[in-house]
């Protein structure tokens, strides 16, 4: 209950700014329609293969919308702006564990984002463009689980962006290579088939191809279902790892006063 | 008229103890530098991998991307440098910060132009090593030639006057809307992203929104016609000229009034 009400606060917090959050739409819709243009320009050149130039204008649709739930998570959980104003010692004596607590308020942020971000840009794509959408039930229902699943990733690799800047002051650049690491290696723009075969080998020892490329190809029908184990066996290390980075936290946190 | 040299001489001194405090955390800056020349390759090799694998798109190389690409990174580095803080402009309008900026005897823009000064290396590196890289190709092949350098130094300086003008009026709406970042997304990031590809890929609608009413395509497409597909004429790089100086004396005056409607949040 606790953790629902954390996420719900969250939630209604960000209500407020929809009337801003919609015009950012604008701007997100924009960065889609500018990659599906250039997908559209190689398409008349060249065959775009398993896809054609259908297909990926909707795998940029469905990426572009999905950032919205694992590519956006706010910077660090929030963790480097505890540590430099001194919160994290008050967050660390809450009689609750720091990893699912900032965890729940980042589901009411990706909620929030889901409902009023990545719903109206993939509308608004669906009129712009003739859009490739699933023909089976158990695709939609493998889509939903491959999304929360990326979701889940994107939380606890924030959580350990959040964690470093006890170390390092600040994770303002951890975060932005993090986002950089999506566009290349998540195939956010290019599917990770298409990218040099070593690069596609460093893929495949991330998380990143969990987040986006996985998700969008069970959603086009094109990847196999049970590509969401490796999703899951991400999801169990990365919680493991939050955890011990915890321990260290605790151990590292230092009150200097005020 | 006040002379230009103590101006310039104060805004020297501001600048050095803006970099100076910015280096009490060396690791922090090594680390960010770094960074930052890693994200802007990044960035380029989203593109450049797809053109290693398809070719060109429409008609232009990677060679020829890589300069758009170049162009736009050193534009956005000179005025992201000199000129950090109008970026930031929020900050200062949501938490009351501009009303320190009121009292100094300079100008607020002065004033603002000379906080948190950003030595963008990362972006110098890329941008620098993309440029050199591109051009050295084309010459060789001999696309480009001899006067293609000074015509190409001449458009990074003019598309960071356009780049700084279309912060600064962006900024300025600031003083009406007071948050502005969602408005810079669409005129700053989303714009500045578009013009690194060749305006002629997007619909008509589009290019003529990059055109003219977010004008970044003049920041290298428009003089790159010229210069990489000897197209038009040489007047199309005066016409850049002429574009980056109006639109900075417009946005000085927008500015200018957007200061004078200036009302403070309050503590």
């Amino acid at each position: 209950m606790l953790y629902f009400t954390l996420a719900s606060k969250a939630y209604v917090r960000n209500l407020q700014y929809r009337a801003a959050h919609l015009l950012h739409n604008v701007a997100s819709v924009l960065f889609g329609y500018m990659y599906a243009c250039i997908w559209i320009g190689i398409g008349e050149e060249t065959s775009l293969g398993a896809y054609g130039v259908q297909g990926m204008t909707s795998y940029i649709a469905f990426t572009q919308a999905s950032l919205w739930i694992s590519g956006f998570a706010t910077m660090g959980l929030g963790i480097p702006q505890s540590v430099r104003t001194g919160q994290i010692a008050l967050d660390l004596m809450r009689p609750v564990h720091l990893f699912p607590h900032l965890m729940s308020r980042e589901w009411g942020q990706i909620a929030y984002q889901f409902t009023y971000k990545s719903i109206p840009i993939y509308l608004i794509y669906f009129v712009l463009f003739d859009l490739k959408v699933p023909r089976h039930w158990s695709t939609w229902l493998a889509t939903c689980c491959a999304l929360i699943l990326a979701g889940y990733l994107s939380i606890c690799i924030n959580y350990v962006i959040g964690v470093t800047s006890i170390w390092t002051t600040e994770s303002n650049w951890l975060y932005w290579t993090h986002h950089a690491l999506i566009n290349l290696l998540a195939g956010f723009f290019i599917p990770i088939e298409w990218l040099p075969h070593w690069m596609q080998s460093l893929c495949w020892f991330m998380p990143y191809p969990y987040l986006l490329y996985v998700p969008t190809r069970i959603y086009l029908e094109l990847g196999a279902i049970h590509s969401l184990i490796g999703s899951l066996i991400w999801c169990v290390l990365l919680t493991l790892f939050c955890i011990y980075l915890t321990k260290r936290l605790r151990l590292k946190v230092e009150v200097q006063g005020g | 008229m006040i002379p230009f040299k103590p101006w310039l001489k104060l805004y020297m001194i501001l600048i050095r103890s803006s970099l100076q405090s910015r280096m009490q955390y060396k690791f922090n800056f090594i680390l960010s530098t770094m960074l930052a020349a890693m994200i802007q390759i990044a960035e380029f090799l989203m593109v450049a991998l797809v053109l290693y694998k398809f070719g060109a798109i429409r008609g232009w190389t990677v060679y020829e991307l890589g300069y758009l690409f170049a162009i736009m990174t050193l534009s956005k580095t000179i005025y992201r440098s000199l000129a950090s803080d109008v970026h930031h402009l929020e900050n200062y309008l949501v938490e009351g910060q501009l009303d320190q900026l009121l009292t100094r005897p300079v100008p607020v823009l002065f004033a603002l132009m000379t906080q948190n000064f950003r030595l963008m290396l990362g972006e110098i590196l890329q941008g620098s090593f993309l440029l050199i890289w591109s051009m050295r190709h084309m010459m060789n092949s001999g696309q480009l030639h001899a006067m293609s350098i000074p015509y190409t130094l001449l458009m990074i300086l003019s598309g960071a006057t356009i780049l700084f003008a279309i912060g600064l009026a962006t900024a300025s709406a600031g003083f009406w809307t007071t948050r502005i970042q969602e408005l810079q997304t669409l005129t700053e990031d989303a714009a500045q992203t578009a013009a690194k590809y060749p305006l002629h890929i997007y619909p008509s609608w589009l290019k003529s929104f990059f055109l003219f009413v977010v004008p970044v395509g003049f920041v290298n497409y428009v003089p790159s016609l010229f210069i990489l597909h000897g197209e038009y004429g040489l007047w199309l790089l005066l016409i850049t000229v002429g574009v980056s100086l109006l639109l900075l004396i417009l946005s000085l005056q927008f500015w200018s009034y957007g200061l004078s409607k200036y009302q403070s949040t309050g503590s």
